[in-house]
């Protein structure tokens, strides 16, 4: 029986992902994410890529939503409502995590819709800035009118973490309990991502993206798949609200913080947009970057230099950083890299061609 | 009854009247041609009957079914496709996946036979405008006659009852005109309705049956293509008076 199903497991992966580089390459860094905290564990890095690996997927889910032409400045609002639809259900309600999460992913896909109705209208720059408005708006609500249910400015405390401590009592037992939770959701949900992107819908998002007026001649109804693209994406976008939320058992304002909406946008177009894979690309070196080497890694060793503060010099380092990326990779180096494998693929497909024209050759 | 029906369809701009007054009539199986002068209101027209812009008064009938108004995903639904004057490709989809797109629609599910699937059908589209070869390539990398002929694979794919095509041979080379005109015919053959747009007399008139001539928004001729060619109104629409 065991061996039955690992033989299946093989040929699986003999067929599905030996024999495609990038498939081959994606399952390394996988792996290597996987053995990690074996190889060096140190609680900095390993926090930093928790957070990357909910982060990144809110960028993908941004980026699915910008694969149907809808590119949103206010993603921050799914992830803060996510954080607090939760936050408030347990509040009031008590219920547990493994209950308010899932509620909260349908409730925000709902808002999603809900939100999707006014855009459909929209196209570019006024699209983004009316998507830019919104997570405004739900902060000043917060804030202001609700604010006894939201709890203001100070927000939410006291909520459930994602392993109690009375399951994991050793607190580096449970930073590594989350890392690999967060791990297998990034997984899981990069796969589901990925096979929207590449089904037959994700086919007609891009159309959508490259040709509205055409699309609509095909006798696709865009209203529907333009709100299917946004309950979608804003499903996805909340787990990483819901995590966060779980992780520092805290909602509060900053959650809908422009900052928070950028990131996707950043994400994206570092990895590659409109890819799925990019944005994962994208957050990990992002975080990896800015959130580990630059401001963990070198203030470390105490640098100054003529009395400036490595504090003042982060922000333009990273950018040159970027704009050295972007330069030497400009269409994403998720893509760029995928590209490459994808060439070194192609000769062995067309000395294969060659051979089946020999063999028929031969034969004639 | 006629299969498309069009009554006292009329559209302003302003002061413009881009369309006035146009009523006529396609039939089924029939092949029309409707030409005119620059700025004549070609494509307005077209524009008015499939939905992207809405009449002023006027109606337009599909079968004795009322569609004026509807948005143009349900026109197409309802069996009336049109391709574009520019062509308009997903750039970033590969060429059988521009077909699978129109597949993807209410209607384009409903026409896959059951035996096939939506791949092995959108590759027999793609080999009757002679695009097979280049299936897998992405649509950006398509030279412009290939296009074109995308653009027709894609509007055939719905199967649709009438095709309303907006300059087919618009920016082709002779051969490549050659062409078109014989995929065309062949279309025509297997039974399909088709009105065409198109500023290549020569080529539109060895085609079609009967021609529309349209001038300041109004039909101001219509006829076998050698009435048309010796009527002195087109003649005067085209070249001008004779003093």
């Amino acid at each position: 029986m065991l061996a039955r199903y690992m033989r299946k497991v093989y040929t699986s992966l003999a067929t599905h992902i030996y024999d495609i580089p990038s498939r081959m390459m994606a399952l390394m860094l996988l792996s290597m994410f996987t053995l990690l905290p074996f190889i060096r564990f140190e609680v900095t890095l390993i926090s930093t890529l928790i957070e990357a690996n909910f982060i990144a997927i809110f960028a993908a889910s941004w980026d699915l939503l910008f694969r149907a032409g809808q590119v949103s400045l206010g993603h921050a609002l799914f992830y803060g409502m996510g954080g607090y639809t939760t936050a408030i259900l347990f509040k009031y309600l008590g219920w547990p995590i493994w209950i308010t999460i899932p509620i909260s992913m349908l409730v925000n896909a709902a808002l999603a819709l809900i939100i999707g109705i006014p855009c459909l209208r929209l196209k570019g720059p006024y699209l983004a800035l009316v998507t830019m408005a919104f997570p405004l708006v739900t902060l000043g609500l917060i804030k202001g009118p609700f604010s006894s249910v939201t709890g203001g400015e100070i927000g939410i405390y006291g909520l459930p973490s994602l392993f109690p401590r009375e399951l994991i009592k050793s607190p580096l037992d449970r930073v590594m309990a989350e890392y690999y939770l967060t791990l297998t959701l990034m997984m899981f949900c990069s796969i589901i991502l990925y096979k929207i992107a590449y089904s037959k819908t994700g086919m007609v998002f891009v159309s959508i993206l490259d040709d509205e007026l055409a699309s609509k001649a095909c006798g696709i109804n865009v209203t529907k798949y333009k709100l299917m693209a946004f309950a979608i994406s804003g499903f996805f976008a909340s787990l990483a609200g819901c995590i966060h939320a779980h992780r520092i058992n805290v909602v509060n304002p900053p959650m809908f913080g422009v900052n928070i909406s950028l990131i996707p946008l950043i994400a994206a177009v570092l990895g590659g947009l409109g890819t799925i894979y990019g944005p994962f690309v994208g957050t990990y070196i992002y975080y990896i970057l800015d959130r580990y080497i630059l401001t963990i890694l070198i203030p470390m060793h105490k640098w100054t230099f003529y009395n400036v503060e490595w504090g003042q010099v982060k922000p333009i380092i990273f950018t040159l950083i970027v704009i050295v990326f972007i330069i030497k990779w400009p269409r994403g180096i998720g893509r760029g890299i995928v590209e490459k494998l994808e060439d070194l693929e192609k000769p062995r497909e067309i000395e294969e061609i060659e051979k089946e024209k020999s063999k028929k050759h031969e034969k004639s | 009854m006629h299969l498309l029906e069009v009554e006292n369809l009329t559209k302003r701009f302003g002061g413009l009247i881009a369309v006035n007054n146009v009523s006529l009539h396609v039939d089924e199986g029939e092949l029309v041609g409707i030409i005119g002068p620059n700025g004549a209101g070609k494509t307005t027209l077209f524009n008015l009957i499939t939905g992207y812009l809405r009449p002023d008064s006027g109606k337009v009938k599909l079968r004795g079914e009322d569609i004026t108004g509807l948005s143009p995903d349900k026109i197409a639904n309802k069996g009336l496709t049109r391709t574009f004057q520019i062509v308009r490709p997903f750039r970033h989809l590969p060429t059988i996946a521009n077909v699978l797109v129109a597949l993807q629609s209410h209607r384009g599910k409903r026409r896959i036979e059951w035996i096939k699937t939506p791949e092995r059908k959108a590759m027999e589209m793609l080999e009757d405008v002679g695009l097979s070869d280049m299936a897998l390539e992405p649509a950006e990398n398509l030279s412009h006659g290939d296009l074109k002929r995308l653009e027709i694979a894609r509007a055939m794919a719905l199967e649709p009852e009438i095709v309303l095509l907006d300059e087919p041979f618009g920016g082709l080379n002779p051969v490549e005109t050659e062409y078109m005109v014989k995929s065309l015919q062949r279309i025509h053959l297997d039974g399909h309705t088709l009105v065409i747009v198109e500023h290549k007399l020569h080529a539109l008139m060895k085609l079609v049956k009967r021609v529309l001539v349209m001038y300041n928004g109004e039909i101001i001729a219509e006829g076998a293509p050698e009435e048309i060619a010796k009527n002195k109104k087109v003649i005067e629409v085209y070249l001008g008076k004779v003093i």
